[in-house]
């Protein structure tokens, strides 16, 4: 009889798992942007809020402390969007007025001559004509230039989700411990303790983890700044090396991929900048490499910067913060980045790091069921 | 006639201490916390109900931090058939117990059981280290009265020890 009701509960519990699942299904495409907001203002909420507890220490007002919290990263924030647009339309002015299209098709000329000359014979035979190679060269600048407009409207698609998470977070903020003790007060007596145990180890394992990642995107970004500066002593003439710093930084949010994503501004900026300046196009990386505009320099540079970062700065700053086998990462974000793009890969390892922990509280329960 | 734009601007003026104020007010760790301490702390402490013979934890279990009886009553045991259960304490209105949980990651070391319908307050580990980040004065004073409540304890158990030894 027992095992009856048993096997009856296990159906009934597949059959409403199962409805709550296609029901998901069903609401997801009508929810999945608010979600995502919700998700990006907890993350914000979960880095800013140290900041405005001990804010609120000091000042012994929340309200306050979270307005000065926003305020200060408001002004950081604009300072440097502020400035990045400025100074790049200044560089991309210099750029258009220093070269026209007729000298950037026999720049990329004279660039496919000095690959094709450097590489060995048998790879020779395997390029098809160096016109074709500018051509195709022209051709991508010229739609990357046209594309530019239709970046419009995502721009103004994404400023209304950033307003949004703006005010969630700020929401958050002032009334975090309150959400806290409201989302503690739904659990069971049964699973009081518990739920109490889970909820405070999952703010642990994201807080940790994001305040790691945040301070490991700083090390990059400062140490990106200093090896641009140095290549600058060379003759590399980079400009925008503090932007260019930074954006690395960020990517390398991104496990794997984001630190290959953050060379491209560099290359492009050394591209812009050395175009036309014959002694930069014939530059050779240790006098033996062919490095043109200093691109395979950047390229050492920032695999320097990494293997530093990778090896002897995050283990030291996030030590096992989420402690993820590097092939549970690796398929954390495939899944991440199938289901939501460079987003889904960004937020990956957290959200495997906070199913990690739920997982070992069900295993720890399931065990102590008795105590319960 | 009253008007109810004044009644909104002086809307807790004078109010009457809560419920949850007055019970806090009875447990000795929050001896000498100012009103408005207390008002801070209201905001941290959680509400929970049990039914009579409900269990508010048990032996073994994972220890999260302290309750205290707002009302009913609970009874601290050893062992949980009827046959070899040894009563510990019975606690009612404005007793606190597993205060020891606050301090370490040790398991319960008895049950508590509700003798009858309650309402329990909870205040946890997290809840002290909030405290402790947002206003450490207030931490502080409930951290050291902690420790005179405990320390109270101990010298209780060592004469009930030495009373043991003597009678031997």
């Amino acid at each position: 009889m027992d095992q009856t009701t048993n096997y009856f509960q296990l159906i009934y519990r597949v059959i409403l798992s199962l409805i709550g699942v296609w029901f998901l299904s069903i609401i997801w495409p009508y929810i999945s942007d608010v979600v995502l907001m919700l998700v990006f203002a907890f993350l914000f909420t979960t880095v800013l809020l140290s900041s405005v507890d001990s804010l609120e220490r000091k000042i012994g007002n929340r309200g306050l402390s979270v307005l000065a919290v926003v305020l200060m990263i408001l002004i950081v924030f604009g300072t440097f969007i502020g400035s990045f647009i400025s100074q790049m339309s200044y560089q991309a002015k210099d750029f258009s007025n220093r070269i026209d299209k007729e000298t950037l098709t026999a720049e990329f000329s004279k660039l496919g001559d000095q690959l094709t000359a450097a590489l060995p014979n048998f790879m020779k035979d395997m390029q098809s004509t160096n016109g074709d190679m500018a051509g195709k060269l022209s051709e991508i600048v010229n739609t990357t230039i046209g594309s530019l407009a239709s970046m419009a409207g995502a721009i103004g698609n994404f400023m209304f989700i950033a307003t949004m998470v703006f005010i969630f977070t700020i929401i958050l903020l002032a009334e975090y411990h309150g959400f806290r003790k409201s989302l503690v007060n739904i659990i069971p007596n049964k699973y009081f303790e518990v739920g109490l145990k889970l909820i405070y180890n999952i703010e642990k394992s994201v807080s940790s983890y994001l305040r790691g990642q945040f301070l490991s995107a700083l090390s990059v970004a400062a140490m990106s700044v200093a090896g641009l500066l140095i290549l600058n002593l060379f003759g590399a003439n980079l400009t925008l090396t503090i932007f260019i710093g930074i954006i690395a930084g960020l990517a390398n949010l991104i496990p794997l991929i984001g630190p290959f994503v953050g060379m491209v501004p560099a290359i492009l900026i050394a591209f812009m900048n050395n175009i036309g300046n014959d002694v930069a196009t014939a530059h050779m990386l240790f006098g033996v490499l062919p490095s043109p505009f200093f691109i395979f320099d950047i390229i050492l540079m920032f695999l320097v910067v990494q293997q530093i970062e990778g090896n002897l700065i995050t283990p030291a700053l996030v030590g096992k913060s989420v402690g993820l086998h590097p092939m549970l990462v690796m398929i954390a974000l495939l899944v991440g980045g199938t289901i939501l793009g460079p987003l889904g890969m960004l937020f990956a390892v957290p959200a495997t790091g906070v199913l990690k922990v739920i997982f070992k509280e069900i295993v720890f329960v399931k065990k102590n069921a008795h105590l319960l | 006639m009253k008007s109810a734009t004044w009644e909104n601007i002086f809307k807790g003026w004078n109010s009457s201490e809560s419920a949850t104020v007055h019970t806090l007010k009875q447990v000795p760790i929050f001896k000498e916390l100012t009103d408005k301490e207390f008002n801070e702390l209201e905001k941290l402490i959680h509400h929970r109900k049990y039914n009579e013979g409900d269990f508010v934890f048990k032996n073994r279990a994972t220890g999260e931090g302290m309750y205290i009886i707002m009302e009913g009553s609970v009874k601290i045991t050893l062992g949980t058939k009827s046959d070899n259960e040894s009563i510990l304490a019975e606690l009612s209105e404005g007793d606190f117990f597993g205060e020891l949980a606050l301090f370490d990651d040790e398991p319960r070391s008895a049950n508590a059981i509700a003798t009858q319908d309650s309402e329990l307050l909870g205040f946890f580990t997290q809840d002290l280290m909030t405290l402790q980040e947002r206003n450490p004065v207030l931490g502080q004073k409930i951290l050291f009265n902690l420790g005179g409540v405990l320390g109270e304890r101990l010298r209780g158990t060592n004469s009930l020890l030495i009373k043991a030894q003597s009678n031997k």
